[in-house]
């Protein structure tokens, strides 16, 4: 007997501000939609583990796409792409998963995201309240400098080792290693689009004096981030949530900026506590 | 009782020599690099995957392609078993403590996969400050 996972893939093409995007995503589970971006340089294997939680996708439609240009997920098709540099900003990048989550029809989705997924969450609910029924920032903050590198495409290294080893202490040492070298072996593979990801994550995203003008009653904000989380440590992202009113900060322990993927079990336990408080937070400003 | 330098290099040498996930993609490991752990220096000289010298006493002419410099408290949270966050490696402790990276930091690239493994054997070989 042939041991098939319920997780199934698709494709949907979309336009975003006229780029052409045959998108790939993974989905599994029934119920609230739940959208999950991967973090940079990456792809959508990151959340392998919640697309096959049972306890979760019992009550969540989980969807995990790859951002265009990684995975599965090619770049545009209607554009001489390798002739200009890419440099993702927050503007595209929101676009592009407000108009995935329209294609799929989706209802308000939860929207979570880790690292540049986790700024960009920031930025929906300052701009796209209504759009989302909440949303969840891991391994986030308002200013993330600092990682916008040339060493990362140099010509004269091996940039598929260089970022995949480059982020390798991002994680815990008490990760299990199987899935920290599981996660090494993604970022080897996204080596080309990882530093024009980083020029949304370290450049384009400043929301400092911006975060007061987030309304939670419209979008819930929970984030939550890993004690060994080097680039947003526990405390830029706690002072993040602080300036949001009504922000919801909670700090993992022994974990690093990709919980989902480097320990997902562990993950696992504050994703739930997250998803409790959204569901309290929903139910309770719902409609009569 | 901390050991010595020298014994501290028969160790290194061994564990890296042995290492399997080095092992696996050491053809081209070569470079040469200091760690100041400011009561011990050493530059390690690896040749194809290999420890090929460590000088336990660099004089100041001595070369390296690139450097880490830490205080010996830092050195010393490197090497536990399990580091506390912040010291569970280069980056982290260039970024949030006070490590400082120095040199030509193209030829740490080359060969950062093998050397991020190579830096963690520390948490079993120890270090000699």
């Amino acid at each position: 007997m042939a041991k098939h996972s319920p997780v199934v893939g698709r494709y949907v093409t979309i336009d975003v501000d006229g780029y052409e995007y045959k998108v790939f995503y993974l989905r599994n589970g029934t119920g609230v939609p739940l959208v999950c971006q991967h973090t940079a340089g990456c792809h959508n294997h990151q959340w392998r583990g919640l697309l096959e939680d049972l306890e979760i996708t019992a009550n969540y439609d989980v969807i995990a796409y790859d951002l265009a240009r990684h995975g599965k997920s090619d770049p545009p098709t209607n554009r001489e792409w390798w002739k200009e540099e890419y440099l993702l900003t927050a503007e595209h990048f929101m676009n592009f998963i407000t108009t995935f989550c329209d294609a799929l029809e989706l209802d308000r989705p939860i929207f979570m995201g880790s690292s540049f997924g986790g700024n960009v969450a920031l930025q929906l609910a300052l701009h796209h309240p209504d759009k989302f029924r909440a949303v969840i920032p891991v391994e986030a903050a308002e200013h993330a400098p600092g990682f916008f590198l040339d060493l990362w495409r140099h010509p004269h290294a091996n940039a598929a080792q260089v970022c995949a080893s480059g982020v390798w202490d991002l994680m815990a040492p008490q990760s299990p290693e199987m899935d920290r070298w599981q996660t090494w072996h993604y970022y080897t593979q996204g080596a080309e689009v990882f530093k024009g990801d980083l020029h949304f994550y370290s450049v384009d995203h400043d929301m400092r004096g911006q975060l007061g003008n987030i309304d939670t009653r419209r979008c819930p904000v929970i984030m939550m981030t890993g004690t060994y989380d080097y680039l947003t440590p526990p405390d830029a992202t706690e002072n993040t949530a602080r300036q949001i009113p009504g922000g919801i900060y909670i700090e993992m322990e022994d974990i690093g900026h990709f919980p989902m993927s480097e320990n997902y079990p562990l993950f696992a336990v504050y994703l739930k506590e997250a998803l409790h408080i959204i569901e309290n937070k929903t139910a309770s400003s719902a409609p009569a | 009782m901390v050991m010595s330098v020298r014994d501290w290099a028969v160790r290194f040498s061994e564990a890296s020599d042995r290492d399997q996930t080095i092992g696996a993609m050491a053809k081209y490991f070569t470079c040469t690099y200091m760690w100041d752990m400011g009561t011990a220096k050493v530059i390690v000289e690896m040749v194809d995957g290999k420890v090929y010298r460590i000088n336990v006493d660099p004089a100041p002419m001595d070369a390296y392609d690139f450097a880490l410099r830490a205080s010996p408290q830092t050195w010393r949270e490197f090497a536990r078993p399990i580091p506390a966050p912040m010291f569970h490696g280069i980056w982290s402790a260039s970024f949030r403590r006070d490590l400082k990276i120095e040199g030509n930091t193209l030829a740490l690239m080359q060969n950062l996969r093998n050397f991020t493994v190579q830096f963690e054997l520390l948490r079993k070989v120890g270090v000699p400050v």
